[in-house]
């Protein structure tokens, strides 16, 4: 019987280098990213320098920067945008990551908590949910007539009427509630991953030692468990400043402008009035943004990982 | 043995009268059997797609009544050209929310797609849909169809539904469905003699009961009888209208009080909108629009189309100023014989008569301009359909408004559906328009359903500044689109929600 070597095809003898195959198994992958990635955000880049508008029947007309200026430059514009897009981001991703942080520990620490399933099943039930979906049934709860909030407020509380999505001072917040309501689980998700990383061993040698529970928290939970809970702080806060599909059924930006954030804005010139060239450089803006934002978190938690080698 | 057929009499060849008994009987049992058929071949005219089977798409505007109307008709049409002229067809539908139906329609077309052969389109898209070329101009098609040639009930038709740029002979659209502003008001509330008793004492006058009644009304003597019913303890008010921020909603309403009280929303000639739609009186209506607000229900500055239909059907509202287009939706089972729908009462600005000018709604059937010959040809076969007269009394039998005058001239078309004598009123010149058509129609809206938006919820408490506000974005929108001659004014710098 000839040796096995002998009998091998050509084509199989390929992958025995070690590069071929690694862009070979990389490839359709690298393949997808540039066509559905690279290749509309070059085109994107481009239109941003256009005047180009989908409904005018005019050729793009090259204009340079004046898409940007006129964004940068245009008051009740992105700077509103941006104060409230933000305010939304901070105000929500707080609020998820101190809640979520609570019920991770909560749930951490009770393995043995009867109907724990069933609790962990209903806790990650809105993250599970569509946005469009929450925010259409969340704007019938809130309704000031129909809705069962006011009617407990009616029942509970003898309250007037409350028109939470209707009241430019209510609104906001009630929409962020929404939000918080969705994205907690998630942050509860992070939380249990943070502190699952945990060594078993150091946890058990501060009980041992009778480290007061706070300094456990900084010394040795934190220390092991703040790369992941970062990386969740990361991801919400990316998907937070994305916002739009909660918005459109609950409020579409309104009353007024108390719920337009920035995907909104977008959203509205892009597909409603489709200024192609205006959207594309509003949307290069955002990506800027987003790009300062991700490097700022990884500078910091490189930052830490730095200081802590050299320590 | 002579064979019968070898026989001759004179000149002719003689027949056994057995055979020809035999032969005249399958003569005429095959001429009975065979008569439709021949008469449809007679009846079907020649026509390139005979033979053919065809699949056309249509795009409508979903939960909008008028527009399944005229999706649950298409089967008609099917039956009209097999009969008529030997092709089949059928038919496709995607629908989309008044809001969405514009991005889902110019999405599709702009790239030259025929994923949609008709679109329901609404009135104030032709020019973004003219503009790119995106429908078929229609003059030329009309020219070679006479029975497209209709005569309409009123010139606010042609200008509602029909050409793009205003004011032109282009026309782009025919009329889907027609749509005026009208007041629906809860009738057994009015006939309540107790609730007669009581208004005639409080305010020394009768309480409307009747079109006539109504049709002469000013908002102001209208306004004590939205005050009378107006009793949150009682979880009733009086009055409904759209406040909402969401498409059109806010505008349409506004618009009412607009025109009504003498105002306009731009200069259609110079597209001048700075120092049209910014005056002091425009103001003063915007406050007036936003005053009414206490004689609805709470949450009313959130109610559009659907929560208008709900605060009406549920008994929550005595009168609601609403589409004649639900009216199938805003008189349920529970509330026949109890709905009066009457015209919207007339406004009067100070120092001027009383007048009464409302929004048109509505919507025109569009042709893709980029549908191939044979999906073409279906197209104004499904027009030419659609204008016969006996296809407009159906679709007013089923609950819709055809815009033709020879339909609405009927003797019995009032008495159709209950909102048929307030459509036909209002659709009489002078007494509704509908706004611009311009390709930027849609930033143009944008700008201006947000700042009434936030006027109506509080967010701005000043009405000259929210009309400043709008007037110029508007005005920017339309110099740099080229519309607008000039530029806005310095002052425009300044303005802000």
């Amino acid at each position: 019987m000839p040796p096995v070597q002998q009998r091998r095809r050509p084509f199989a003898r390929l992958f025995d280098n070690r590069a071929t195959l690694i862009l070979t198994l990389l490839a359709p992958v690298m393949t997808f990213f540039i066509v559905f990635n690279t290749i509309p955000t070059l085109w994107l880049l481009g239109l941003s320098f256009y005047n180009f508008s989908l409904t005018s029947g005019m050729p793009p007309d090259f204009v340079g920067f004046r898409n940007f200026f006129a964004i940068l430059a245009s008051k009740n514009g992105i700077w509103f945008d941006l104060s409230r897009t933000f305010t939304f981001v901070l105000c929500g991703v707080t609020i998820q990551t101190l809640l979520g942080a609570m019920l991770g520990f909560l749930f951490w620490g009770s393995k043995d908590m009867p109907g724990r399933r069933i609790a962990l099943t209903l806790l990650f039930a809105p993250m599970v949910l569509t946005p469009v979906a929450s925010g259409t049934f969340f704007r019938f709860i809130y309704d000031p007539t129909f809705g069962v909030l006011n009617y407990l407020g009616r029942a509970l509380f003898d309250s007037g009427p409350i028109d939470f999505l209707g009241n430019p001072e209510l609104a906001f917040w009630a929409v962020l509630a929404v939000d918080c309501w969705m994205w907690t689980p998630f942050m509860t998700l992070m939380t249990l991953a943070a502190l699952g990383s945990v060594p078993k061993a150091e946890l058990e040698a501060a009980e041992i030692d009778r480290v007061p529970f706070l300094r456990r928290l900084t010394l040795v939970i934190w220390h092991h468990g703040k790369f992941i809970m970062m990386l969740g702080i990361l991801l919400r806060t990316i998907d937070s400043f994305k916002t739009l599909d909660l918005i459109i059924p609950m409020t579409k930006g309104g009353p007024g402008q108390t719920t337009r954030l920035v995907a909104l804005e977008l959203n509205k010139q892009a597909f409603e009035s489709f200024n192609m060239g205006w959207s594309s450089a509003y949307a290069v803006l955002l990506l800027l943004i987003s790009i300062a934002m991700t490097s700022a978190f990884i500078f910091v938690l490189s930052l830490r990982r730095r200081r802590e080698n050299g320590a | 043995m002579t064979n019968s057929f070898d026989k001759r009499a004179g000149s002719g060849l003689m027949v056994p009268r057995r055979s020809l008994l035999k032969g005249g009987a399958a003569l005429g049992l095959s001429t009975f059997l065979g008569a439709p058929f021949i008469n449809r071949l007679h009846a079907q005219e020649s026509h390139p797609l005979a033979g053919q089977s065809i699949e056309m798409n249509i795009l409508g505007i979903a939960g909008w009544v008028p527009s399944s109307l005229g999706v649950k008709m298409s089967p008609l049409f099917a039956e009209y050209v097999k009969e008529k002229y030997g092709y089949d067809v059928s038919f496709n539908f995607q629908e989309a929310p008044f809001a969405d139906l514009f991005q889902k329609a110019a999405t599709s077309l702009v790239t030259r797609s025929q994923e949609f052969n008709i679109i329901i389109s609404d009135s104030q898209w032709l020019g973004a849909l003219a503009q790119p070329g995106w429908i078929l101009q229609l003059n030329d098609v009309i020219a070679q169809n006479p029975a497209l040639d209709i005569d309409w009930y009123s010139k606010t038709v042609v200008d509602t539904y029909m050409t793009y740029p205003d004011g032109s002979q282009n026309i782009w659209g025919l009329p889907q469905e027609g749509d005026v502003e009208a007041l629906f008001v809860r009738k057994d509330w009015l006939d309540d003699p107790k609730e007669r008793e009581a208004f005639k004492a409080k305010y020394d006058v009768e309480l409307p009961s009747t079109f006539e009644d109504f049709e002469n009304l000013t908002m102001d003597e209208f306004e004590k009888v939205a005050d009378f019913f107006t009793r949150p303890d009682e979880q009733r008010w009086g009055f409904a209208q759209q406040y909402s921020r969401v498409y059109d909603f806010a505008t349409c309403a506004f618009n009412n009080f607009l025109w009504s009280r003498g105002g306009e929303l731009w200069d259609a000639e110079t597209g001048q909108v700075e120092g049209v739609l910014n005056t002091p009186e425009n103001a003063a209506s915007l406050e007036e629009y936003k005053r009414w607000l206490k004689y609805c229900p709470p949450g009313a500055t959130n109610i559009g189309i659907a929560e208008g239909i709900d605060v009406f059907t549920q008994g929550k509202v005595f009168a609601t100023i609403q589409w004649a287009a639900v009216g199938p939706a805003m008189i349920t089972e529970e509330l026949e014989g109890k709905v009066l729908v009457v015209p919207p009462p007339k406004h009067q600005a100070p120092g001027a008569e009383p007048k009464r000018i409302y929004s048109m709604g509505g919507q025109p059937w569009v042709i893709n301009a980029f549908n191939d010959e044979q999906k073409m040809r279906v197209a104004i076969d499904f027009m030419n359909w659609w204008y016969q007269p006996e296809t407009a009394l159906e679709f007013a039998k089923r609950g819709g408004n055809p815009c033709d005058k020879a339909t609405l001239s009927r003797d019995d078309f009032d008495d159709i559906n209950p909102w048929n004598r307030t459509y036909k009123f209002m659709l009489e010149d002078g007494r509704s328009q509908d706004f611009w058509h311009d390709p930027k129609y849609s930033e143009m809206l944008s700008v201006q359903q947000e700042g009434y938006s936030s006027f109506v919820t509080g967010q701005s408490t000043d009405a000259q500044a929210v009309m400043d506000y709008i007037a110029c974005a508007q005005h920017q929108i339309l110099y740099d689109s080229g519309t607008a001659k000039e530029a806005p004014s310095d002052s425009c710098a300044m303005t802000s929600l």
